[in-house]
């Protein structure tokens, strides 16, 4: 089998697309330890909402970091 | 604005025969902050016990309150309001037991009914079973050599039984009924068979004649109760609507009353005088020394403290229930609505900045940037304003207020920056992807471009996916100077909490540690990412170098190895601000995608613009995606702003666990009060 077209461009979308997958799977895994653990404090006191909210969105980062490499995989490399 | 105001420590001296007044001035003047008074804190004094009209108030707040559950008064009922005089009137005059007393018959009517239809039914339920089997009820009972055993069982026990006169009737769902006549001398064994077949005995009712007839009767007496009980049901409804003001006015006036009454037991008190620690703002001391000794006999007020400074050795040297000022949040109209967002971490201390101005500043721009489009904007400004005009509830107040200032912000840069309505430019560009991206001016059919030329950027606006570079770049730099505001911050609660020489000692290393990596990483990404030489970037390098390690040389003595492990975290916390231009862009990508399938696919698809059915099915399909969009907006947009303020930006200076300001006052809602009451007469 030949492979048509730009072989670098489509190892390049293989990587942002690991990137954002790999990073967002992470995240996923990250969260759903906190987010658990969040539930159960504010279901003893909802004035721990703030305080949960902040530790269940830090994995966030994660995938954000995923789609900057992406990104610049895509539009600057 | 920045700090909480300054407060100051006053002590109340008065006599106990002015008590009453006491309290009532206290409230009145609604500043003062009570410091609740210790046991054995200071000699000669302790607790006091409730003023004498405290136990009789609590009594009918109890009865109230019993009543309000068993009609069926809640949080929610709409009810009308009585002014104060008439309500502790009402009250004086003994209501609140004769309304108990007509409430009570009524109730007690209900409960015997209840009780008298849970009978019936078990009753009815027994007769059900015991009408399967053709013997009448009083023939189970009065013999002296016989006994008689009836219930339910699993399985048939007629063949185990032998000698016993047995009745069976098997039923196809379970529950089949039995009915032995044994001698008494074999009751044991038969009962012993029995159980084996899973008996379970039924009560038969002191009833004569069939189990049929009786169980009519019973049906009969059980409709006569229901009917009964829904008249009692009538009966309560009224009486809801009759008492169900008064309910909820003298609830109120008896909650408040309790509330005076037990202030004693927060305060010192002699033989013959109280005195009362409080917290009152600088700025109203006078006032409050004013109002309590002119309106008080015998009352003196003593300012303590003039002026409590924000210096944490200062707090340190007082006794321990002084060391905790509250904090008093002094913030205008529009920046308070964000103090919820602010207290969702935690209460500024007495000793910090709140941040709830810089949330304010940065939460909506922040959200306007990420949504950045004017077909979504004004939903958003439509819906915060309609929110902030109705609601009253703190939690509906914040989201309203994010989002018409976040409406705002998105309107600003949506028009002025990204030239961008509901995913798509005003104006044509180059820049569009071909054959899938449109623009307002292929849509209408108008020429936009003489309108946005000069306004926009590029004269089209920024290309969410096509401006990324640039949307990456602005990020970082937004993030940078958002950081590095919170770097200031830090040193500022350092230095007002131990003077700046502490303060540079504590938190300068950080903010070398910080200008020290932005610049190693700006150099590094302008090499490898934008490809430029070494030699233009060595200068930066260098310097950033420098910078981490005067950081290092400061902190590592007190912070050990964490100040060489927390530096990768400042490049992280900058990167993170990326959200900003990535979640533009996902918004974009949505829209770019939904707007081809609406506008091209499914127009295209149905006929074009010559048909009337494909231009409506198009509309149609085009405003619930771009609903879907908009909502996911309030979320992603919503969450990722304010995500930004609590993590990134709080956590560089923000400490928390203060003790928020909440001076002694009356808030009535169901009753009016004399003063008010006055005034609108």
């Amino acid at each position: 089998m030949v492979l048509e077209g730009d072989v670098g461009a489509g190892l390049i979308a293989i990587g942002a697309g690991l990137a954002v997958g790999l990073t967002g799977l992470g995240t996923g895994m990250a969260e759903k330890d906190i987010g658990a653990a969040a539930v159960g404090a504010i279901t003893e006191d909802l004035s721990l909402f703030g305080k949960a909210m902040i530790f269940m969105v830090l994995p966030e980062t994660i995938v954000i970091f995923g789609l900057v490499i992406a990104i610049l995989g895509i539009f600057v490399m | 604005m920045l700090l909480p105001e300054s407060m100051s420590r006053i002590v109340i001296v008065g006599t106990k025969t002015h008590m009453d007044e006491a309290i009532e001035a206290i409230y009145a003047v609604k500043a003062i902050h009570l410091i609740d008074h210790t046991v054995d804190a200071d000699e000669g004094f302790s607790l006091g016990t409730p003023r004498p009209y405290s136990p009789k108030a609590s009594e009918r707040l109890l009865k109230v309150r019993a009543m309000e559950k068993d009609l069926g008064v809640t949080a929610t009922t709409a009810t009308g309001v009585i002014p104060e005089e008439e309500i502790k009137s009402q009250i004086s005059s003994d209501s609140v037991e004769l309304v108990e007393d007509e409430v009570m018959l009524v109730l007690d009517k209900r409960n015997d009914l209840n009780q008298r239809i849970t009978e019936l039914n078990a009753t009815k339920k027994n007769l059900e079973l015991l009408s399967k089997i053709d013997v009448d009820l009083e023939l189970y009972s009065g013999y002296r050599s016989i006994v008689a055993m009836v219930g339910t069982v699993d399985e048939d026990p007629t063949s185990a039984l032998q000698g016993c006169e047995v009745f069976f009737s098997p039923e196809k769902k379970g529950d089949n009924v039995v009915a032995v006549f044994a001698k008494v001398e074999d009751k044991d064994s038969v009962l012993s068979t029995l159980s084996e077949c899973g008996f379970s005995e039924i009560a038969v009712p002191p009833i004569e004649g069939s189990a049929l007839n009786a169980l009519a009767k019973v049906e009969r007496d059980l409709a006569a109760c229901e009917a009964d009980l829904e008249n009692v049901s009538k009966d309560i409804e009224a009486l809801l609507e009759k008492h169900k003001d008064f309910l909820k006015a003298s609830e109120e006036e008896l909650s408040i009353e309790v509330q005076k009454g037990e202030i004693p037991l927060r305060i010192a008190n002699s033989d013959y005088t109280f005195v009362i620690d409080a917290w009152v703002p600088t700025a109203k001391v006078e006032l409050v020394k004013n109002e309590l000794e002119t309106k008080v006999e015998g009352t003196y007020v003593e300012v303590v403290e003039e002026k409590r400074g924000r210096t944490i050795h200062e707090a340190e040297e007082q006794e321990e229930r002084f060391q905790t000022v509250p904090s008093k949040l002094s913030n205008g109209q529009c920046v308070k609505e964000f103090e919820y967002c602010t207290k969702l971490v935690s209460v500024p201390k007495y000793q910090e900045i709140d941040p709830t101005i810089l949330i304010a500043i940065f939460l909506p721009m922040f959200f306007g940037l990420m949504v950045g489009d004017v077909g979504y904007a004004i939903p958003f400004i439509i819906l915060g304003a309609y929110g902030l005009k109705v609601t009253h509830h703190k939690d509906w107040r914040a989201i309203a207020t994010v989002l018409f200032f976040g409406g705002i912000w998105a309107f600003i840069f949506g028009f002025f920056f990204f030239g961008e309505c509901l995913g798509m430019h005003f104006c044509s560009s180059s820049h569009m992807v071909e054959g899938i991206e449109q623009s307002w001016e292929m849509v209408l059919g108008v020429e936009l471009s003489p309108i946005f030329e000069g306004i926009v950027p590029y004269g089209t606006g920024i290309g969410k996916l096509f401006h990324v570079g640039f949307l990456l770049k602005l990020s970082v730099y937004i993030g940078i100077a958002h950081l590095a505001i919170g770097r200031v911050c830090s040193m500022y609660n350092a230095t007002i909490q131990h003077g700046f020489k502490e303060a540079f000692k504590e938190k300068g290393g950080w903010v070398f540690g910080f200008a020290g990596m932005v610049l190693i990483c700006y150099a590094i990404a302008m090499i490898l990412v934008m490809g430029q030489s070494f030699e233009p970037n060595l200068i930066p390098l260098a310097l950033g170098a420098v910078f981490v390690i005067i950081e290092i040389a400061m902190n590592f003595k007190h912070e050990g190895i964490q100040a060489i492990l927390e530096l990768p975290g400042i490049i992280g916390n900058v990167l993170s601000y990326t959200r900003l231009a990535a979640i533009g862009m996902s918004k974009a990508g949505m829209a770019l995608a939904f707007n081809y399938i609406a506008l091209d696919m499914v127009l295209n698809m149905l006929g074009g613009t010559e048909s009337i059915v494909a231009i409506i099915v198009a509309v149609l399909l085009f405003s619930f995606l771009h609903l879907v969009i908009w909502t996911l907006a309030i979320l992603s947009a919503g969450l990722h702003s304010l995500r930004l303020q609590m993590v990134e930006l709080m956590n560089i200076f923000f400490d928390g666990g203060g003790t928020e300001y909440n001076p002694l006052k009356i808030k009535r809602n169901k009753t009016i009060s004399n003063a008010k009451a006055t005034k609108e007469v």
